[in-house]
Formats: C-alpha cells, sequence, structure tokens
C-alpha cells in the first residue's frame, strides 16, 4: 500500500473556473486508468503469448472471485472461509497490530523527540528493526510465541512501530523554537507546551507517520499468515501459489490492494477532520 | 551536472551488479553448445549424487549442464511452465496437479527417484493421548500444506473414516513443526526428515509412508522431461536414464558412497544422511521399470494410477475443477526403451 501526501492544503479554495477539470480528474481519470487497464490485461491473457498460469483471464480471475465468495456444490469459499472471513480475519490482526505499533510508536516517538539522550539511545535499534525483513525474524516468533494469533500481531505490530516513532520523533524536533519560547514568555508550564503547542504542530505530520505505518503493516500480511495462516488473505494467496492456482492468488492480491486503498482513504479523512490546520501553521 | 554525476554512478552500480551476478555462478558454460537445465530440490535422491560427481558432464561433453535448485514443487511446474526447465523433479502431487487441467503442462514422468517410506510419518506427541489415528478427532495436525506429507495425512485420515474437517489441519512448514511441537501448540504431525527424527524423540508414529505405500497411496518423488525436449532429443534422455539408474544402484552397492556424494550438495553430515537413505524406499533400476511403477515400453506402469488419485485427491480438495482421466497419465509416462534403456 502506499502513501499519497496531500500536497495542496485539504479544502483549500479553487477558483470556480477549475472546478469541472479538477472533477474531471479525480473521477474520470482513475476510472479511465482502471478500464485501459482491463483492456491490456484481456489483450495480454487472449494474445496466448504467456500460459494461462501466468496471465488468466479476467473473467476466469472474477469466476474464482465468486467462487472464493460463495459457497458453491457443498464447498465453502477456499479452504472452508468465504473471501470476506479471510479479509476480515486479516483486518482484525492487521487492526490489532497498527494498534499497539502505533500507540508504541508515538510514546517513544514523543519521547525520543523532547529528550535528546533518550533518542541517541533508541535510534540505532530502530534503525536496526526497521532495517529487517520481517520474514527473517518471522521464525523466531513462531519459536517464542506459538503458531497461533500472537506472533502474527506481533510482526505486524513490529512492522508499524518504526515508521510512527521515526516520523513522530521528526515532527517533535520540528516544533518551531519561536512558538516554544513565545508560550513559555506567556507564562506557559512544560506540560502546557507539549499540550498546546509540541501536539498540536507535531500532529499532522505524526499522522503521515500512522498512514506509513498501516502500509508497512499491511505489507507484511503474507509475511505474518506464512504459518498457520488460513483463515487470512495472506494464508489463501500462499496456499493458492503452493497449488499453482493463479486465479485465486490474483483475488488474494486485489483483495489486499483495494482494502489497502479502501483503508488509506479512511486514514486520509480521518487525517483531514483531525488536523485541519495542516499547512496553516 | 549532478544529474549527469547520478546516472554516471548507477549505470557504474549496475554494471558492477552485473559483473558480480556472474562472477558467483560456478557452472562453466561454454558459448556454442546447447544448455541442458535440470531443476533438483534437497530431498536426498540419485539427483544429488548425479548433480554432485558431475555424471552428466562426463556423459555429455556437448552439452553444458546447468543445475537449478527449487524448493517445492509448485516452482518447478512454474519453471516448466515457462520452459525454463529440460528436466525436474518433483513429488508425486505437483506432477499430478501439473498433467491436470488448467496447467497442463506438456512433460512426462521418466524416472522415480524414490518411494517415501519411514522418512515420512505421521507421529503424535508423548502426552497427548493419542494412540491412534482415530484418537486424532478434533485435535491440531500439522502437516506443510500442497507437499506429499499433506496427500498422505488426508489418505491416512481418510483410512480411518475421518474427513479433513475432524480434525484441525495447521498448514506449517518443518522447522515450525518443530517449534509448535515444542511448545506443545499441536498434537500430531505429518512430516519428513530430518524434522521427524526430532519429532520421534518425543513421540510416536502412528503410521508412516511406507504403510500407505503398501495400502496403495504411495508418494513418490519424480523426475519430469519436457515432452518437447523428449522428442528432440530422445538420445540425451537415454543418457540422463542412464546415469540416474547407475546412482540408484550406487545407492544400494555403496550406500557410504552415496551418502557422502548427498551430503555435500546439502549440507548434512555423511552419517545423517545415511540414516536418511535407509529410511527411504529406493528402487532398483529393474524395480523402475517394472509393471508396479513406470512400466516398459508400450506397457504404462502401475503409476499412472498412483498419479489419477492424486489427481484425484485435488480435485477433492477443490484445488483443481476435476480430476484428469486415467488416460492423461498414461500418456504421460515416458517409457521409450524400457525397461532396456535403464536397466542395462
Amino acid at each position: 500500500m502506499s502513501v499519497f501526501v496531500d500536497v495542496a492544503p485539504a479544502g483549500a479554495t479553487r477558483p470556480t473556473g477549475t472546478r469541472w477539470p479538477a472533477w474531471l480528474a479525480r473521477v474520470v481519470l482513475p476510472l479511465l486508468s482502471l478500464l485501459v487497464f482491463f483492456i491490456v490485461w484481456q489483450l495480454a491473457a487472449a494474445s496466448g503469448i504467456w500460459n494461462q498460469t501466468f496471465v488468466p483471464y479476467p473473467s476466469t480471475v472474477w469466476r474464482a472471485f465468486i467462487d472464493v465468495s460463495t459457497t458453491h456444490d457443498g464447498v465453502r469459499g477456499y479452504a472452508g472461509y468465504l473471501l470476506w472471513e479471510h479479509l476480515y480475519m486479516t483486518l482484525r490482526r492487521v487492526f490489532a497490530g497498527v494498534v499497539i505499533g502505533v500507540a508504541g510508536g508515538l510514546l517513544l516517538g514523543l519521547l525520543m523527540g523532547s529528550i535528546p539522550w533518550v533518542r541517541s539511545v533508541l535510534e540505532p535499534w530502530l534503525t536496526f528493526l526497521r532495517a529487517l525483513p520481517p520474514l527473517a525474524y518471522f521464525f523466531l516468533l513462531v519459536i517464542w510465541l506459538g503458531i497461533d494469533e500472537a506472533p502474527k500481531v506481533t510482526l505486524l505490530a513490529l512492522a508499524a512501530l518504526p515508521p510512527a516513532a521515526v516520523a513522530t520523533t521528526a515532527a517533535v524536533v520540528a516544533v518551531p523554537v519561536s512558538l516554544v519560547e513565545a508560550a513559555r514568555a506567556l507564562g506557559a508550564t512544560r506540560r502546557d507546551v507539549v499540550r498546546d503547542i509540541v501536539i498540536p504542530s507535531a500532529l499532522p505530520e505524526t499522522f503521515t507517520g500512522i498512514r506509513l505505518a498501516v502500509g508497512m503493516a499491511y505489507s507484511s500480511v503474507v509475511a505474518a499468515e506464512l504459518f498457520n495462516g488460513i483463515p487470512g488473505i495472506g494464508g489463501l494467496v500462499k496456499d493458492a501459489s503452493n497449488y499453482n492456482n493463479t486465479p485465486v492468488v490474483l483475488v488474494g492480491i486485489f483483495a489486499i490492494g483495494i482494502s489497502g486503498l479502501v483503508i488509506d482513504g479512511l486514514l486520509r479523512s480521518v487525517e483531514r477532520r483531525a488536523v485541519p490546520w495542516r499547512g496553516k501553521v | 551536472m549532478k544529474v549527469r554525476k547520478l546516472i554516471a554512478v548507477a549505470a557504474a552500480a549496475i554494471t558492477a551488479i552485473g559483473v558480480a551476478g556472474c562472477s558467483v555462478d560456478h557452472s562453466k558454460s561454454e558459448a556454442g553448445k546447447p544448455t541442458l537445465r535440470l531443476g533438483y530440490q534437497t530431498f536426498p535422491s540419485g539427483d544429488l549424487i548425479v548433480k554432485n560427481n558431475r555424471w552428466l558432464e562426463d556423459a555429455l561433453p556437448d552439452y553444458n549442464i546447468k543445475w537449478v535448485k527449487f524448493d517445492s514443487g509448485a516452482d518447478v511446474n512454474t519453471a516448466f511452465i515457462a520452459k525454463e526447465l529440460d528436466f525436474g523433479s518433483l513429488g508425486s502431487s505437483p506432477v499430478a496437479r501439473g498433467l491436470s487441467a488448467p496447467l497442463n503442462i506438456p512433460y512426462s514422468v521418466a524416472f522415480v527417484l524414490d518411494v517415501a517410506g519411514d522418512n515420512e510419518a505421521l507421529v503424535a506427541r508423548n502426552g497427548s493421548g493419542i494412540n491412534s489415528i482415530a484418537d486424532l478427532k478434533g485435535k491440531r495436525v500439522a502437516t506443510p500444506f500442497a507437499s506429499t506429507a499433506h496427500y498422505s495425512l488426508l489418505a491416512a485420515l481418510s483410512q480411518n473414516g475421518l474427513s479433513p474437517s475432524d480434525v484441525q489441519l495447521i498448514d506449517l512448514q518443518p522447522q515450525a513443526i518443530l517449534a509448535a511441537w515444542d511448545r506443545g501448540d499441536i498434537a500430531a504431525a505429518y512430516t519428513w526428515l530430518p524434522t521427524l527424527d526430532q519429532l520421534r524423540k518425543t513421540g510416536k508414529d502412528l503410521i508412516t509412508s511406507r504403510q500407505l505405500a503398501k495400502d496403495g497411496k504411495p508418494t513418490l518423488d519424480l523426475s519430469a522431461v519436457s515432452n518437447s525436449f523428449a522428442k528432440d532429443h530422445p538420445e540425451v534422455v537415454d543418457v540422463w536414464r542412464k546415469q540416474q539408474a547407475r546412482a540408484l544402484t550406487v545407492i544400494h552397492s555403496d550406500p557410504a558412497a552415496a551418502a557422502k556424494a548427498i551430503a555435500a550438495e546439502i549440507g548434512l553430515s555423511p552419517a545423517d544422511v545415511e540414516g536418511q537413505l535407509k529410511q527411504g524406499v529406493y528402487l532398483t533400476p529393474q524395480e523402475v521399470a517394472s509393471p508396479q511403477w513406470l512400466g516398459s515400453q508400450g506397457n504404462p506402469g502401475n503409476i499412472a494410477v498412483n498419479l489419477q488419485s492424486a489427481s484425484q485427491f485435488l480435485a477433492d480438495q477443490k484445488q483443481i475443477p476435476t480430476a484428469a482421466p486415467l488416460k492423461t497419465f498414461t500418456d504421460a509416462i515416458y517409457t521409450q526403451g524400457l525397461p532396456g534403456a535403464i536397466t542395462q
């Protein structure tokens, strides 16, 4: 999942003359790109250059989607679970992992941003953790935490923590000194400064960190569900690829990608509501 | 100016990576000679003996020999589909899937590397109170999904009147099985050596693949040859089969030498490998060409029936739409020149 950062201040008024093109760019262009994608896909599949296993027809993938989403011939979805159940389990794990990871990351970030020696102590560890691919340590999590939910949620939390911590640290460090000094001069206590100056001005940047964190966690779901991952979208993708079942793999990939887009969209609207002052201070 | 410098650095880096990439590839390939591409896996088999002793290089001096390592049969299938392999080794389950629709991979079974024996087994953990397969009802049983062990586990369950939904099946790779076992997270597991021997220290066998083979549900490691290659170069297939037969003979006549060659390829001690070889079933070349397995020219053997039953299993698992008919599998046994081609 990629993270797009709003460059233009959200909700800024535009000249009325540009309304139509803006609408065009927002709705028609994405649809057009989607349409072009499906046409290219259909042509690629129909050309016969590649084997069906590599490039199945869109209609084959659609049929796989229907099969995975319904009970048919007495078979329930894929591996006994419907698509939404796989997705639900994955989202639950991601949610738990992100909540733990982001909470830890925010706390660490706040500490590291405000107390220089804490930053010196923790920064190497964070960078170390950030450089590790989850697959490298997932096996250790299995040994320590077993094969149920704990290692999966821990892995996702570990993936989500560094981006949140790094962004928060940077945001806290970047709080304008002039504002802090002005508040102090007006008689604010240390607590007042943190509450009224540091947190509000660090929040927009922190939100970007949270979105990055969710993205990192989301891109680790297949790794997290490598062992005993069914039900789960990552487990579904891995299992289907073990059987060279490309249509189901693609269904899983689309499910991960689209739900990722939806989650990022939700986070962006939360961001617009929670920090309307972004770009204005 | 800066951009240009950056591009120069990037170009230099890419060149360096390209050069470095070549320098770690030990296989000497000479231009002008055709290349024979063989996919292998690291289960102990004649493949590794042939590779380690460089028999193919000696027997086919007019070819570049390129061995490619794979971690699963699904990956070997993918490589065959991409036309990247001439020969490839994989389990009977992936072969059954490759030969069935929708994959319909144009390859044929040309050799039986081994038959799973006591090297694959269903083990119950001591203290879990499980003494028979029927006791597994409702318990957590782990196996690597899509493997031959998975197939054997479900066959063993159905023998005892249990359906897959009667137990909690868990998809774990062997090393994770060991971790979950030590923690007490699973009651039983169907897996293979060397993990299996470690499980046996604190558990007991409920059934082994040797028993299942006797009951008509064998799992095998096979070698497949691409149909187009076999058609164009039958003489190369003959040479290759001779080397495979020679490796089987060595496993029987000089297990220590066989173990040493295999150990060098997979990084285990020769003693460990020798133990593993004892637990597997390695056929003699005569047996490979017998009606029970590949059969002889014009009379494809019983292996087609085994593959058809594996295909039926995949269809029951909903991993393929329908099982392929028996004829698909009898047609896909490469019996050209058998038994003479490998027994002489």
